[in-house]
């Protein structure tokens, strides 16, 4: 911990040079949308922050989460513009313990998507290897992260955008048990699903990080407490009997992961998920369903993008709508609109809600076999900009390995495993729900051996 | 010829302090826009949180309503847009509500109830208001999260003077139970009624929903007009379309708003913010302490214990705290005919010229009591009594006190009124010679005298026993 103050103490007396550092970098990447290191947050805390892990430290957070002052766009037409009233419970922890958002990050719009290429506001660029994408829709998180221009930062997990951009850049990502962190102040795309989520890059940190920002919310009805069972070490890992359609270069670091963790004293046991090949489909129909109804206050009467000209109230929503969202956010909004018809929900959203009950099961069975389980977090490592060797369609399929984690509630972390030409690899581990503990021991374990490899130009060391 | 079936679903707002998923103020009247925060205006990242006083007095009613209370109720979401409606959806219930399969026994005239079974009852929030300027349209979100409680009958009103008469009495019923204040003009109680007529026996026919129902006068009205359009479709062989139709209370008529193919498809789907509502056992204690005798038992109650006329009780229990008062001021008099009778009469005089209510005048029910005792036991007379009324209002002094002032007692006992009769005679000695002689009519002369001399103090019967015996 002392290493990370320190190290703070070292830029608050040249913030100068981190600002240049940090906007070096942007103009390289772009993972901010929007960027004030001069911002002074106001602490709802008297208790002074100075033992607190993340005392002085700048952090980076998702557009779509609040932070009163700042813009809160989504990445999208719709909110440009918008500045926050309020602060998320999430962030006002963090300030309260010490840390300061310095920026917004970049995210497909409204969190949909898994490239940053759906935001409408800006084009984020993988720092490894700048004609790359860094992953959605925690893009501008993972990417600043990688990059050094924070230590941390917050993003949002609804089927994968945490894990699956951490892998992506090469950095931690955690995406904890449903409701164990207050989702207030988080702009909602798929509520039964998401959660705030940490991405770090140290396990250290994304543990002090998730200590501080979780809790029950008088805000937030869904939120819990988090109960884990009694502590035990970690001895089993479930992983996929059939496991097949990985990229060559994710398939070699898979491997070669689990062999070190053999190593390292795993057993390793082979479990079957018959009910992965539905996961897709029943997290794309809840998804969408909540979507429609969630991004349905975006008409532009009370905040966001206004047409110049209405002949109606009627006119003005559908106006606003219609030039304020992006393709990806319609096709979703119109999906989800169609599977909650009257007379359609059993075919659909009632059968999603069975699939995720099934999910569920296969998951409680793994774990009486396994501690945790392993998968690759992505079937490739980052593709580039413009990339068409998959489709939309397609893109969404290889959501199958961190999408389960969000239909169950329970958490994952993605962890950099290593490089296939150059390019970061990320591995995914699960456990039940509030049992992050397992996460970080493995996560933990595996860097003792093969530690996380730092991108290219990053020169700060902000690793606990 | 005809049967009608009328069904009616009734919103009214809860009285709670605040409103249903945030903290803002739940109060009419104010500027607009300026009981709003981000959440009930649907700000990005908001969530709802559910108002505990809000469930609580939804309970109460299902259970005053004899509904199946539900043992784990679900919030739902309705999809809708409306300018007025921030979140685009209203947070409603549907699959499971507060309450379902409850009954209400209506009074329809006396010694006529009949029972209206209520379908469900279900909480959820009120949206905004929508002004037209000009050529602008203005949007206040003050109301936005108004708790709003729905309670849906079933079609078991038979036209239009059986709905008014339901209306009216739930109106009271809410205001007993002291969940809503019932308001119509201020949209605190609002109803919209659902209307199918068929040929004697033939079941229900096609329904017609009517809204825009302002009052429990234009629920009457609109369904006379609605049985009288229907029926004549009817004689003239039309079929009658299912759609939604406003009553115009300007024209007397109602107009078509929109058909069932053009009627929404809300899309409901659990409310993924809110879990669903549990009530402990410690809750349905506390909604089972909140119940209170409904109107009509207690109407009739006050019929029997308190020996009231049909009209007597009807006043009486028109709202509780009257109810309440009366009992109490019978109670502490022992008089309930009498009580009525002064609350009905003499007191409501005195409330309209002072222009006061009975809770903030200052005719506590202890001092009604003593005022009534006062005359039951002869201490006063009427006359006296009703100055006293005036002299309660205009001092604000217990009757008792009151009277002891201004020797306002009356003159009971023979060696009181003896001196005065005396001193009457003495002065009118002419009268007195004639009556003697045999004139018998001028005897009232001689009474009119002696209250005159005693400022009306002196009790009438007893004059009228010692005249008798001076003058033979």
């Amino acid at each position: 911990m002392a290493k990370l103050e320190d190290s703070w103490r070292r830029f608050s007396e040249k913030s100068a040079s981190y600002t240049a550092y940090a906007k070096a970098w942007e103009a390289k990447i772009g993972a901010f949308l929007s960027f004030n290191p001069q911002y002074k947050p106001t602490s709802t805390s008297s208790a002074p922050s100075g033992d607190s892990p993340v005392a002085g430290l700048p952090f980076g957070v998702k557009d779509n989460i609040a932070v009163v002052e700042f813009p809160l766009t989504c990445g999208s037409k719709m909110l440009e513009g918008l500045t926050s009233p309020y602060t998320a419970t999430a962030v006002q922890k963090l300030i309260d313990a010490g840390a300061r958002p310095v920026g917004k990050t970049n995210l497909d719009e409204f969190g949909m998507g898994s490239s940053t290429d759906n935001s409408a506001l800006g084009k984020t660029n993988n720092p490894w290897d700048v004609t790359r994408v860094a992953g959605g829709s925690s893009g501008g998180s993972a990417a600043c992260v990688a990059a050094g221009q924070v230590p941390f930062a917050l993003g949002s997990d609804t089927g994968g955008s945490v894990r699956q951009p951490a892998s992506f850049c090469g950095v931690y990502g955690l995406k904890p048990t449903y409701g164990t962190v207050s989702r207030f102040g988080l702009t909602a795309y798929a509520s039964s699903l998401e959660v705030i989520g940490v991405l770090a890059k140290s396990v250290g940190l994304t543990r002090a990080v998730y200590d501080i920002i979780k809790g029950e919310d008088g805000n937030d009805q869904t939120s819990l407490k988090s109960e884990p069972g009694p502590a035990r070490p970690v001895r089993k890992i479930g992983v996929l009997k059939n496991l097949t359609g990985l990229a060559p270069g994710v398939e070699t670091i898979y491997r070669e992961s689990l062999a070190t963790l053999k190593k390292l004293g795993y057993t390793v046991v082979e479990v079957e998920l018959p009910t992965l090949e539905y996961a897709v489909s029943a997290y794309y129909t809840i998804a969408t369903a909540e979507a429609s109804a969630n991004l349905a206050r975006f008409n532009g009467i009370r905040y966001g993008l206004r047409p110049e000209y209405a002949e109606n109230p009627e006119d003005l929503i559908r106006k606003a709508r219609t030039a304020g969202f992006g393709d990806e956010v319609k096709t979703r909004i119109l999906l989800g609109s169609y599977v909650l018809r009257s007379g359609f929900q059993d075919q659909y959203y009632t059968k999603a809600q069975k699939v995720r009950t099934a999910i569920r099961r296969d998951f409680d069975r793994i774990f009486e076999e396994a501690d945790v389980f392993l998968s690759p977090t992505f079937p490739t490592t980052a593709f580039a900009h413009g990339d068409t060797t998959m489709t939309s369609f397609q893109q969404k399929l290889a959501d199958k390995f961190t999408v389960t984690a969000n239909l169950t509630g329970q958490p994952g972390l993605s962890f950099p495993a290593g490089l296939a030409d150059g390019l970061p690899v990320g591995l995914q581990v699960l456990a039940p729900v509030f049992e992050e503990g397992r996460l970080f021991e493995v996560a933990d374990r595996f860097a003792e051996a093969v530690p996380p490899a730092d991108c290219p130009g990053t020169s700060l060391d902000w690793s606990l | 010829m005809y049967d009608t079936f009328v069904g009616l679903e009734i919103h009214i707002h809860l009285l709670t302090k605040s409103k249903v998923f945030c903290s803002c103020k739940a109060h009419y009247g104010d500027e607009p826009n300026t009981n709003v925060c981000p959440v009930c205006l649907g700000y990005p990242g908001v969530l709802p949180v559910l108002n505990e006083e809000a469930i609580k007095l939804a309970y109460v009613v299902a259970q005053s309503l004899n509904c199946r209370l539900s043992p784990r109720t679900l919030f739902e979401r309705k999809n809708y847009f409306y300018p007025d409606l921030p979140k685009n959806y209203q947070i409603s219930q549907f699959s499971d509500p507060v309450g379902e399969n409850g009954f209400i026994d209506v009074p329809l005239a006396e010694g006529v109830t009949k029972r209206i079974r209520i379908h469900d009852v279900h909480l959820e929030e009120d949206a905004g208001k929508m002004i037209h300027a000009g050529d602008m349209s203005l949007c206040d979100y003050n109301r936005t999260g108004y708790p709003l409680l729905e309670i849906v009958t079933e079609p078991d009103l038979s036209g239009g003077e059986e709905a008014e008469k339901f209306l009216q009495y739930f109106q009271r019923l809410v205001r007993y139970l002291h969940v809503s204040d019932g308001n119509m003009e201020e949209g605190s109680l609002r109803c919209d009624a659902n209307i199918s007529i068929n040929k004697t026996g033939g079941g229900l026919g096609t329904k017609v929903e009517v809204k825009n129902l302002n009052s429990s006068r234009f629920v009457r009205k609109a369904l006379e007009f609605e049985f009288k359009r229907q029926s004549a479709q009817f004689e003239a062989g039309t079929r009658i379309v299912q759609e939604t139709r406003l009553w115009n209370e300007n024209r007397d008529v109602t107009e078509s708003m929109r058909s069932k193919e053009s009627s929404h498809d809300y899309r409901y789907f659990p409310e993924p913010d809110l879990p669903p509502f549990v009530p402990s056992a410690d809750f349905l204690r506390l909604v089972d302490s909140l119940q209170v005798e409904l109107p009509l038992a207690r109407r009739e109650r006050l019929k029997t214990t308190w020996g009231l006329s049909a009209e007597q009780a009807d006043f009486v229990s028109e709202s509780k705290t009257l109810a309440d008062y009366f009992e109490t001021t019978a109670k502490a008099s022992g008089q309930g005919a009498s009580v009525a009778n002064w609350l009905m009469g003499d007191v409501q005089k005195e409330l309209k010229h002072f222009d006061l209510t009975l809770e903030a005048s200052p005719l506590s029910s202890a001092r009604l009591a003593q005022l009534v005792t006062l005359l039951e036991s002869g201490r006063i007379h009427i006359k006296i009594a009703k100055q006293l009324l005036i002299a309660v209002f205009e001092e604000n002094k217990d009757p008792e006190t009151l009277v002891k002032e201004k020797g306002w007692e009356a003159i009971t006992t023979e060696s009181q009124l003896q001196p005065i009769l005396e001193k009457v005679f003495t002065e009118h000695s002419g009268v007195v010679e004639a009556i003697r002689a045999g004139d018998q009519r001028q005897k009232g002369f001689l009474v009119g005298q002696v209250m005159q001399a005693t400022g009306g103090r002196a009790a009438p019967a007893l004059v009228n026993q010692l005249l008798a015996k001076a003058l033979g």
